[in-house]
């Protein structure tokens, strides 16, 4: 029996997917946990980062940090696009907008007449050139098992990591300011935050243009191992990380973290445990059949964790966000 | 406390007792015009007489004219059978038993000019249950340069109407009018879905992002009826109707309510649905396959005014579709269900005190809108054939239909498809296919700037 | 309790009528119009509030009351019609603006926010907090000198309501009189210069009433403007200087109260379109004055029958 599976879902606990979608999740959570903001279009927050990341590394040669500094543009611009018409109407105006706007975004980038510009439904490659360049771990092979990571593996782990934790922590250090204060009273009710003298658009602005960038910020994480496909930024990663933030506890910095750590190592155990029962054919179902699964795991998920225990893993009951 | 126990038979049974005689009445007025079944005569071939096989059929895109003389393979494990398609471009491939085939083109053996398949549908795994005969592995070949990349519940039906048939001196109104006709077709099978949404929402403000599924499931029953069961286009679609009715009961039974009855608020039910359309489209996967799924019928055009060409399907469909209309307006408007539903969607304190079951016009709320999105599915799928994801990608459309008519509003859901078919279609005269569905996004977020209240919402608080 | 009759600093400027000018006003207002569908909830020439007085505006239900306060602290926008506050034109500013700008207002439905606590409440009152930036909300030196001040600020105004002892619990688990009073010391964070009360007494038991209607007074001492809309009569006698009252959208007159409460056109107001009204205890003057007036009509009417 190969349960070398075992290893790899422990290995989900520090995987660059992992991470990004760590880093996702707690844009979401500023937005949507502490903030109220329905944002459903993540994903696509999260696709224009990363392609504003690719083309300017790629297509234009721009170094490591102007191409970081590039898919901060990219989301904050998006974030303004979306959120000038619909932050001052109803939350489920922003929520349809922002699923619609993510895929136009999908849509826009696997168009064949921009392949040479963003790669069609293939995507982009080799966007972690500049990374790599200023990788300081010399070249070898790290690890024990089946975890082997070569020394770009690691470096992205390592910064990705600090990364993550350093964000983290600004991110409690601003909710625990009067700007945190004034946004947590804004989730319950904007119009008593109106009638003490705060611009509510504007720190829902704000809010929202913060958790896009670190959508964005997150697929640069993602994709410097691997590479930027379009279709892993569909309808379905934005509910990933609703699946996330709301098992970790959406109204906390942690929780989002917490979340993206438990996701994908029950998610990969899962996948490893289905594996096993396929090819021992305990399981009557083809290989196929095998990758929904795992989506239809993570939608009973979201809906059992919403029902019965919305304050999440990490989150007081007291402060759940559906009280 | 009014109690009038002379008016039993309300609710879900009347409306789908209601359902049921128009497509009765219809099966009537067009049983000659039927969507050909799938059963129909095969070229003989080796194993016909196995008890499952696979039908191949291959025709091209430009005008479903059949291919023959192509080169098919199948096969599973140790089993490989090829074939040759006959003059109507099929072939009938006899199977040892269920399980999943490999078919795979031989493109070599293409006759020159004839196209290609797009990438990524050639092989392809097709899914035949023990005993099912003629399971479709029907194959479309597209000419060089028609370049459209396969969008999700993609267009490979809809091209019948001008697409690629006008030449390139094509006059704008030869471009333009028969988009408008298929666009207004398309925007009356999404008024269906999106009636439903409309009035689930009003009546219990509910954003229902798991509305597509009901949609998708509509298609896939109507698929299992027609193409697996082989039985006439019409009971599929009666039959993709009331189960999609049965579906909407089932829910809000086991799920809806007793939420309602837990007092959960609105943006968590709003997730809830979420969790539930993301896990029903991956069980339709799991279940139907990743791969497109085409209801047998008959593609050549039966009508053909000027530019514009229709094929038997999308006439029926559309008669279908104003028919079904005309008969929610007219539930809603005299019936007491209808007004009763119309109340709660107002005012649902209101409704209450004034004696009426809200319950029970939630629940035949559920059910019509459930039957209706089935019924949507089935007619969409003959319009476009269908994934397992038809229903998610049209879910946009539909709340873009619903927001642009006006929120909670049936009637405005019907004008805002109407406006959302039209100009999806219209868009391809401008922008590359695939991106048709991003033109009704984008008018979405324009009329948002605009006018947020949709074209006939009220101006109230919005914001 | 304050004398109504006793003698006060003259308000006005001429005799009391609709839109008559103060000789202090804090609040102008000229020809606001708010109207829905067609109908003019709000239809309003010339009114003036003044300054460093509590005035109260009544009306019967639908009078526009609630639509004229909104329009006034920024939360709709008029049709028609400028105002100004304390000077400079204020009409169609956005409510965080108005706010501002000095003049605060609490809610009908009492808005205590329940997921923070009490002093977290207090704290969002207050204004110019460099730490609600985001760029220096990082940098907790830049604004930890200004939240100690305003927490100062808080515990004294926590103190003078009685709420001291309760600053560190959530707002949710006051009771509904305790989060009026929490909203009230919560709007005079910022030191605004006027204050709008949207029925203040709704819902408030008789007991807490006192306590608030103690507030409103003090208010008046340290100098502050007071408009508050009330349904509640007895409410009005007490603590009004003036009274500005409503009906169908328009002003139908002004006065001090006990001369209001008399005028004609205020009872034919009420009694015109809400006979179930309480207008506070008729004085027996104005019970005989009633009595014969009803009196008279019948009798016409009998004559008119008999021909």
């Amino acid at each position: 029996m190969d349960l070398s599976f075992l290893l790899l879902a422990l290995g989900q606990l520090i995987s660059p997917q992992t991470i990004a979608y760590a880093l996702a999740a707690l844009g979401l959570a500023v937005q949507f946990g502490f903030t109220g903001l329905l944002n459903f279009g993540q994903a696509g927050f999260m696709a224009i980062g990363g392609y504003a990341f690719a083309i300017t590394t790629l297509r234009l040669g721009f170094p490591f940090w102007l191409a970081v500094l590039s898919t901060i543009v990219a989301t904050t611009v998006m974030a303004l696009i979306l959120g000038i018409p619909t932050l001052r109407l109803r939350a489920d105006y922003l929520a349809i907008v922002t699923i619609a706007a993510a895929e136009i975004v999908r849509y826009v980038v696997k168009t064949p007449d921009l392949i040479p510009l963003t790669g069609g439904s293939d995507g982009l490659n080799g966007s972690s050139i500049t990374f790599d360049a200023i990788n300081p771990i010399p070249p070898g092979s790290y690890g024990f098992g089946p975890l082997r990571y070569d020394e770009n593996d690691l470096w992205i782990i390592i910064v990705g990591w600090i990364f993550v934790l350093l964000v983290a922590l600004l991110v409690r250090q601003l909710m625990r300011s009067p700007w945190g204060r004034v946004i947590k009273g804004i989730r319950e009710d904007e119009d008593a935050v109106r009638s003490l003298g705060k611009n509510v658009f504007s720190y829902k602005m704000q809010s929202l243009i913060l958790g896009g960038a670190l959508g964005g910020l997150a697929t640069i994480i993602n994709i410097i191992p691997t590479s930027l496909q379009p279709d892993n930024y569909g309808t379905q990663t934005t509910f990933f990380l609703l699946t996330i933030i709301l098992l970790g506890g959406a109204t906390t910095v942690f929780g989002p973290l917490v979340g993206a750590i438990v996701f994908w190592v029950v998610l990969s155990l899962a996948d490893g445990v289905l594996t096993l029962l396929i090819n021992s054919h305990l399981l009557p179902i083809s290989s196929v059949q095998q990758g929904p699964i795992r989506f239809i795991i993570v939608g009973v998920a979201l809906m059992l964790i919403v029902i019965f225990r919305p304050s999440g893993l990490v989150g007081k009951k007291r402060e759940a966000f559906f009280a | 406390m009014r109690h009038d126990t002379t008016r039993r038979r309300t609710g879900p049974a009347a409306l789908l007792t209601v359902f049921a005689t128009a497509a009765l009445a219809l099966i009537l007025a067009f049983a000659g015009g039927t969507p050909a079944n799938a059963a129909s005569s095969p070229t003989p071939s080796p194993n016909a007489s196995a008890a499952q096989s696979i039908q191949v059929w291959i025709r091209k895109a430009s005008d479903r004219s059949n291919v023959a003389g192509v080169k098919v393979t199948v096969s599973s494990g140790s089993f490989s059978q090829t074939v040759t398609t006959g003059k109507d471009g099929k072939s009938l491939v006899g199977l040892p038993g269920g399980g999943t085939y490999k078919v795979q083109l031989d493109e070599s053996t293409v006759p020159k000019g004839a196209g290609s398949i797009p990438s990524g549908l050639n092989p392809r795994q097709v899914v035949v249950s023990a005993g099912n005969q003629a399971v479709p592995a029907y194959f479309i070949l597209v000419s060089a340069g028609a370049g459209t990349t396969p969008t999700p519940g993609a267009t490979s039906g809809s091209s019948t109407a001008g697409d690629s048939d006008a030449g390139p001196s094509a006059s704008p109104f030869e471009l333009v009018v028969p988009r408008i006709v298929t666009g207004l077709i398309f925007g009356l099978l999404l008024a269906l879905a999106s009636i439903g949404v409309s009035l689930i929402y009003g009546t219990t403000g509910l954003n229902n992002f798991a509305h597509g599924e009901l949609v998708t499931f509509g298609a896939l029953m109507g698929y299992v009826f027609s193409a697996v069961l082989g039985l006439p286009g019409i009971v599929a679609i009666i039959a993709a109707t009331v189960l999609g009715g049965a579906f909407g009961f089932v829910q809000d039974l086991g799920l809806w309510k007793p939420l309602r009855k837990r007092g959960v608020a609105l943006v968590p039910l709003m997730i809830v649905s979420i969790g539930l359309s993301l896990a029903l489209r991956y069980i339709f996967q799991f279940i139907f396959g990743p791969d497109q799924l085409v209801l047998p019928a008959d593609n050549r055009a039966a009508l053909i005014l000027g530019p514009v060409r229709l094929r038997s399907t999308d006439i029926i469909s559309a008669i279908i579709c104003i028919v079904l209309l005309l008969l929610v307006a007219f539930v809603l408007l005299r019936t007491r269900i209808g007004k009763a539903t119309r109340a709660v969607s107002d005012n649902r304190s209101l409704a209450a005190a004034s004696g009426i079951d809200v319950e029970k016009v939630i629940r035949t709320v559920w059910v019509g809108a459930g039957a209706l999105a089935g019924l949507a599915g089935v007619l969409i799928g003959y319009y476009q054939s269908l994934r397992w994801d038809t229903g998610a990608s049209i879910l946009l459309l539909i709340f873009a239909a619903v927001t642009l008519g006006g929120f909670g509003t049936a009637f405005g859901a019907l004008v805002g498809s109407l406006v959302i078919g039209v100009i999806t279609d219209v868009s391809t005269v401008f922008i590359p296919n695939n991106l048709k569905y991003v033109a009704a996004l984008v008018v979405l977020i324009l009329i948002l700037l605009v006018r947020p209240q949709g074209i006939l919402g009220k101006a109230s608080r919005i914001g | 309790m304050p004398d109504t009759t006793a003698e006060r600093a003259p308000l006005i400027d001429g005799a009391p009528a609709p839109g008559v000018k103060k000789l202090d006003p804090m609040v102008v207002a000229d020809g606001v119009q708010r109207t829905f569908g067609g109908v003019h909830a709000v239809d309003v020439d010339h009114v003036e509030i003044p300054r460093g007085a509590i005035t109260a505006l009544i009306g019967p239900n639908g009078a526009g009351k609630t639509t004229f306060f909104n329009l006034l602290t920024g939360f709709d926008k008029p049709n028609k019609g400028s105002w100004s506050f304390d000077g400079k034109p204020i009409g169609g500013v956005a409510a965080y603006k108005v706010a501002r700008r000095g003049m605060i207002r609490t809610f009908q439905l009492t808005k205590a926010l329940s997921m923070l606590s009490v002093m977290e409440n207090m704290r969002l009152g207050a204004q110019a907090q460099p730490g609600e930036n985001i760029a220096r909300a990082l940098i907790p030196a830049l604004w930890k000198p200004r939240e100690k001040e305003v927490t100062d600020r808080a515990l004294d105004l926590l103190a003078r309501f009685k709420l001291d002892d309760k600053a560190d619990d959530f707002a949710a688990s006051l009771s509904g009189g305790q989060r009026k009073l929490l909203e009230m010391a919560r709007a005079l964070m910022s030191q605004p210069k006027m204050i709008m009360l949207d029925e203040p007494m709704a819902g408030v038991n008789p007991a807490l009433t006192q306590s608030l209607l103690h507030h409103i007074l003090d208010l008046k001492q340290t100098g502050m403007t007071v408009l508050f809309v009330e349904h509640d009569m007895h409410v009005v006698r007490e603590i009004a200087d003036w009274v500005i009252v409503m009906a169908e959208g328009r002003i139908v007159a002004e006065g001090y109260p006990d001369a209001v409460m008399s005028d004609q056109a205020v009872i034919d107001a009420y009694l015109g379109s809400h006979h179930d009204t309480d207008l506070g205890d008729l004085s027996e003057e104005q019970q005989a004055e009633l009595l014969d007036e009803t009196q008279v009509a019948v009798e016409r009417e009998e004559d008119g029958t008999h021909g």
